[in-house]
């Protein structure tokens, strides 16, 4: 419960308003991430990449990036991430084309 | 020549208020500021509505519950556990169905402790997310009481909120009775080993033995809504009728609670295990000519009063 209440993030200066976030088990989120003092790290308005059949089986699957928070439970704005699962971070780039789309989506 | 009096002396008078300043002023503000702005305070006990977590595991599974983790143990503690099940061939609309931990085959007691190392991510689930909302309904359902002091206040729906759930179930049940009954359709169609008498008299029972499954399903329905028996046979008449009157309109899936998910799970078994024993029937031939047809599906597959299958 307390790791919930307390939201203590390590002030960064420089850093890009993006970040990916890479995952243990290969899944990648792109969002606002924050050091939080403790065992978890913070997302905030997150997004993933998702991938989709269409109907012509033989074409590439289709990859689009997705908001979370339409999934069945809705989920807030704020994802906490236990920091052992984290495999690396990176900033995005103000051209990153992930970056621009969440932006505008955003705004 | 005036003496020195430290009393109006500027300097010291600036210093002391300075100090004043700095212990009563400047302190409390930073230590709020330092504070407030990072206190979660929608994660705070006894504020808002019930904070339902969701604990997303890196093997894909996702467990929502009341999250108990302090930070100094290795573990996080999880509540009042709900979790997906696969549904995809499932007549809800939807590819999963949401299950209430604890009637697994090892009935485990109510506590899940996660190894944090395992955890991919945790969220706050809305309340009226559709995970949010059946859990709720369980909760009415089970006849769950809100406790007068609770840290973490459970949610559970009103009689109204309980209206959608019910329609779902019942729509659940119909569209598994359809694609049944659409599927012995198609099997009469075939060119059957047996005569055409004894074909439509196999036919016949066995839509009869999905009317009945049906009928049983509806009836599950009022007893987990506590129907009195009456009002529950009342209930089951008027809605079967509702139900074959109408035509019927696949809605948009609604994530149902896990006691009506089960009913509609096993309303579905039972459906396919009357459509099994009808196309055994239909297409084995007989071995001698004078046996009498055997319509009625084995005993072991005839279909339950109460589907009240365990996940």
């Amino acid at each position: 419960m307390g790791t919930q209440w307390w939201d203590f993030t390590v002030p960064t200066l420089g850093r890009a308003d993006y970040q990916a976030v890479f995952l243990a088990n290969g899944q990648t989120y792109f969002g606002r991430y924050y050091d939080r003092i403790g065992a978890y790290a913070k997302i905030e308005d997150v997004y993933y990449l998702q991938q989709s059949q269409g109907s012509d089986t033989d074409a590439a699957p289709e990859t689009k990036l997705v908001r979370r928070g339409r999934e069945l439970h809705s989920p807030t704005a704020r994802m906490l991430v236990p920091k052992s699962s984290i495999l690396f971070i990176e900033d995005l780039t103000d051209a990153s084309p992930i970056a621009q789309f969440m932006k505008q989506d955003r705004s | 020549m005036s003496a020195y009096t430290a009393e109006i002396d500027p300097v010291r008078r600036a210093g002391r208020i300075l100090r004043w300043g700095a212990r009563w002023v400047a302190v409390p503000v930073l230590a709020g500021v330092l504070v407030s702005g990072n206190i979660d305070l929608r994660s705070l006990p006894l504020i808002g509505s019930e904070r339902e977590t969701a604990v997303l595991l890196l093997d894909g599974q996702a467990y929502f519950g009341h999250l108990d983790d302090s930070g100094e143990t290795g573990t996080l503690l999880l509540r009042d556990v709900y979790y997906f099940q696969d549904a995809k061939s499932g007549p809800t609309g939807l590819p999963v169905g949401l299950v209430l931990r604890g009637q697994e085959a090892h009935e485990p007691a109510d506590g899940m402790r996660i190894n944090r190392d395992k955890v991919l991510a945790i969220e706050r689930v809305r309340p009226e997310s559709a995970v949010g909302q059946a859990i709720a309904a369980e909760r009415a359902l089970r006849g769950t009481s809100v406790p007068f002091v609770s840290l973490n206040r459970p949610a559970i729906a009103t009689r109204d909120a309980l209206a959608p759930q019910r329609s779902a179930t019942e729509q659940g049940i119909q569209r598994g009775f359809l694609t049944a009954a659409a599927q012995l359709a198609k099997l009469n169609e075939l060119v059957l080993p047996i005569s055409k008498s004894e074909a439509q008299a196999i036919m016949d029972k066995a839509s009869g033995d999905l009317r009945t499954v049906r009928q049983s399903a509806l009836g599950a329905i009022a007893q987990t809504m506590r129907m009195s028996a009456s009002d529950a046979e009342a209930y089951v008449r008027t809605t079967e009728a509702q139900l074959d009157r109408s035509a019927f309109v696949a809605d948009a899936g609604v994530l149902l609670a896990p006691d009506l998910n089960v009913i509609v799970t096993r309303a579905t078994q039972l459906y396919a295990q009357v459509g099994d024993g009808a196309a055994k029937q239909l297409t084995q031939p007989k071995a001698a000519p004078s046996t009498p047809p055997s319509p009625s599906p084995a005993a072991s597959s005839r279909p339950s009063a109460t589907p009240t299958a365990r996940p």
